[in-house]
């Protein structure tokens, strides 16, 4: 079992009338909110406790996400190369690049190329879909988004694994008359690839490409749904079944010295479901593509008509939710270390393993000290009793 | 009352409302598609053989695969000029369907004779940092609602109310135009290059409270295009025939016995 700290770099200090107000707290809030020394300050904090993962042997993810409260890593690759630089030991997870926003794919596959070499070979490069607000933030067709995903990924995978010189890529989405890397990456033919979805016809790709399935804060129906597909897919194409390092488990993880500690410190990481999720109307609900058109009617009334379900986005389902609501939904484990270890193995037992734990351990105003706390407690008190429990498998 | 049929051009499988006899009109819808319970396409029926299809995406017609960009929409609306009957053909385009009209009509059609342009879209005449067409899918639903009707309470889609058939043909067509006219947002750079080509007679009409595109943008729209005539019909936003059908229909017919 590999564990990863992930950490959006969130930034909370933002008046809550002022959060109140707007009807959305990602792409539109005005930058003079923003204190540039507290960010700066955050920045800090944020590689201090990547680093502390780097020194008790939890690896890192890197993430991106763009104008919002919930994250200030908009400049992903920047974050990825202080990363490369300042760690020593443990494998950093760029997830990711958002590569249907960005307008050349090349250039990702330079920059992933180049994080690899400084790190030695100890890049994984993860992709998300990306959708909603961030859409409007990078300017990017939300309609044929899928399709520019996984085109780049097939022209990222192609520049990354080419040794022989100027390639050409002449697709439907991206065009180019001469790849070339230098530096090609570290590892052969190319660094580990991620996909974090829980989409099933998503995982269904994943799958039939042997990807790691990453499954982001869906709790145990959704990823159960994601890599039911992932390994029908693969079974139905004759294909190997799938070892458990083809599966990744996200979830907010906190550890205290007591229950009462751990789900007190670990409540503030749901500041990111409670408060950074919400988005306006035209970048959610009426963001065209993001749905199939037959699925509009329960979505776009505002009051549902009898016998009729109400469609969401999977985000929406959770804003509003308390600490015993999402360890009950275990999308968070919190407590003392040897509640949490039940409760990572129980969620590891019910979808029949896991090769990867991901963890948000930040978030909000969970401070940069408890963070560090919370981080030393797992590593030292749950990992070695986790990866003993799960070593057979 | 309109008829609904199926029409086939090259190769693709369109959704068409008809009415009327007579010469053809070909009658390019906005940024909505028009229903079966549409009144416009009806109310041209006297003016001739209406024929008002549904473009790939929007409303009944599906979108074939790869068929995704303006360049696509513009080469199937030639497609359709060249297979309806008659020898001299008015084009009629509303909104979005008006800048598709702009760009036919720009490059030459041999049949294409009177040219009616309703709160077209399609060019770029202000400054760098001013958006001269509202973006309807950057702004608020409530904000582009109160932009793109003079009635909005009248006149706007109430979700609530409509039908399952019509809330799918609604977002259907909201997916379809954002494909095309995503980026650059809703403007071909280079039409206004090209819009002094045109070379029938043409009509602009302009709801007078529109507030996707402003009347002053049409003055410009239409000071481009020779000899153009430019109306503005009061009490209407966005979509004068929507709003406005019985006076729109008016000042078309007026230009077609002109």
């Amino acid at each position: 079992m590999q564990l990863w700290f992930h950490n959006e770099n969130t930034y909370p200090f933002v008046p809550r009338e002022v959060l109140d107000a707007a009807d959305s707290v990602r792409a539109s809030l005005p930058g003079h909110l923003l204190d540039p020394k507290i960010a700066a300050d955050l920045f800090h904090e944020c590689m201090d406790e990547s680093l502390l993962c780097d020194d008790v042997g939890i690896n890192i993810v890197s993430v991106e996400h763009h104008s919002g409260i919930n994250s200030l890593y908009g400049a992903s690759p920047i974050v990825l190369g202080a990363l490369a630089r300042q760690t020593r030991n443990v494998r950093v997870l760029s997830q990711g690049t958002l590569i249907s926003l960005r307008q050349d794919p090349v250039r990702v596959a330079e920059e992933y190329a180049t994080a690899d070499v400084l790190l030695r070979g100890r890049l994984d490069i993860g992709f998300v879909k990306s959708g909603d607000s961030e859409m409007a933030s990078n300017n990017a067709n939300p309609v044929g988004n899928l399709e520019r995903f996984w085109e780049a990924i097939d022209l990222i995978t192609a520049a990354l694994k080419n040794q022989d010189g100027p390639m050409r890529w002449e697709g439907k989405h991206f065009s180019h008359r001469h790849i070339n890397l230098w530096p090609r990456p570290y590892q052969q033919p190319h660094p580990p690839m991620w996909g974090a979805t829980g989409d099933p016809d998503t995982s269904r790709e994943l799958g039939l490409r042997g990807m790691v399935n990453s499954v982001v804060l869906r709790g145990i129906d959704g990823t159960k749904r994601a890599w039911g597909a992932y390994r029908a897919a693969r079974s139905e194409a004759g294909l190997p079944e799938p070892a458990l390092d083809r599966f990744a488990y996200a979830a907010f993880i906190y550890v205290g010295d007591t229950d009462e500690e751990g789900i007190e410190v670990g409540s503030k990481l749901l500041w990111f479901l409670n408060t950074s999720l919400k988005q306006a109307p035209q970048f959610s609900k009426f963001l065209p593509g993001r749905m199939p058109a037959e699925m509009a009617p329960q979505v776009y009334r505002t009051k549902p008509r009898p016998g009729e379900t109400r469609a969401a986005r999977p985000a929406d389902g959770l804003i509003g939710m308390t600490a015993e609501q999402a360890i009950q939904r275990q999308i968070m484990f919190a407590g003392n270390p040897d509640t949490v270890f039940k409760q990572i193995m129980a969620a590891y037992e019910t979808l029949g393993g896991f090769g990867h734990l991901i963890f948000i351990g930040r978030s909000g105003y969970l401070t940069h000290r408890e963070a560090e706390k919370g981080i030393k407690m797992l590593a030292k008190e749950v990992l070695p009793r986790v990866r003993e429990a799960t070593r057979e498998r | 009352m309109i008829r609904t049929e199926r029409l086939t051009v090259h190769g693709i499988d369109l959704e068409v409302f008809r009415s009327g006899e007579g010469d053809p009109i070909v009658l390019l819808h906005g940024m909505r598609s028009f229903s079966p319970g549409s009144r416009f396409p009806a109310l041209l029926a006297p003016l001739g053989s209406v024929v008002a299809p549904s473009l790939p995406g929007f409303g009944g017609t599906p979108r074939p695969k790869d068929f995704d960009t303006i360049f696509d929409v513009v080469h199937l609306v030639r497609a359709v000029l060249d297979s309806v009957p008659g020898a001299a053909v008015t084009l009629v385009g509303l909104s979005f369907g008006g800048w598709l009209a702009a760009e036919v009509a720009a490059a030459g059609h041999p049949r294409l004779a009177r040219l009616v342009l309703v709160d077209p879209v399609g060019i770029k005449i202000g400054d760098r940092q001013t958006a001269d067409i509202l973006d309807v899918f950057n702004r608020h639903p409530n904000e582009v609602r109160a932009a793109e009707y003079h009635d909005p309470d009248r006149f706007a889609p109430d979700f609530d109310a409509m039908e399952d058939v019509e809330i799918i043909r609604y977002a259907r067509d909201r997916d379809a135009l954002c494909l095309y006219t995503w980026h650059p947002y809703m403007y071909n750079p280079q039409l206004p290059r090209w819009l002094p080509r045109i070379a029938v007679p043409t009509l602009l009409v302009w709801g007078g409270n529109d507030g996707i595109v402003t009347p002053a943008y049409g003055r410009t729209f239409a000071a481009l295009i020779p000899g153009a005539q430019f109306s503005v019909l009061p009490n209407a936003g966005h979509h004068p025939d929507i709003e406005q059908p019985e006076a729109l229909a008016g000042l078309i017919a007026t230009f077609l016995e002109g």
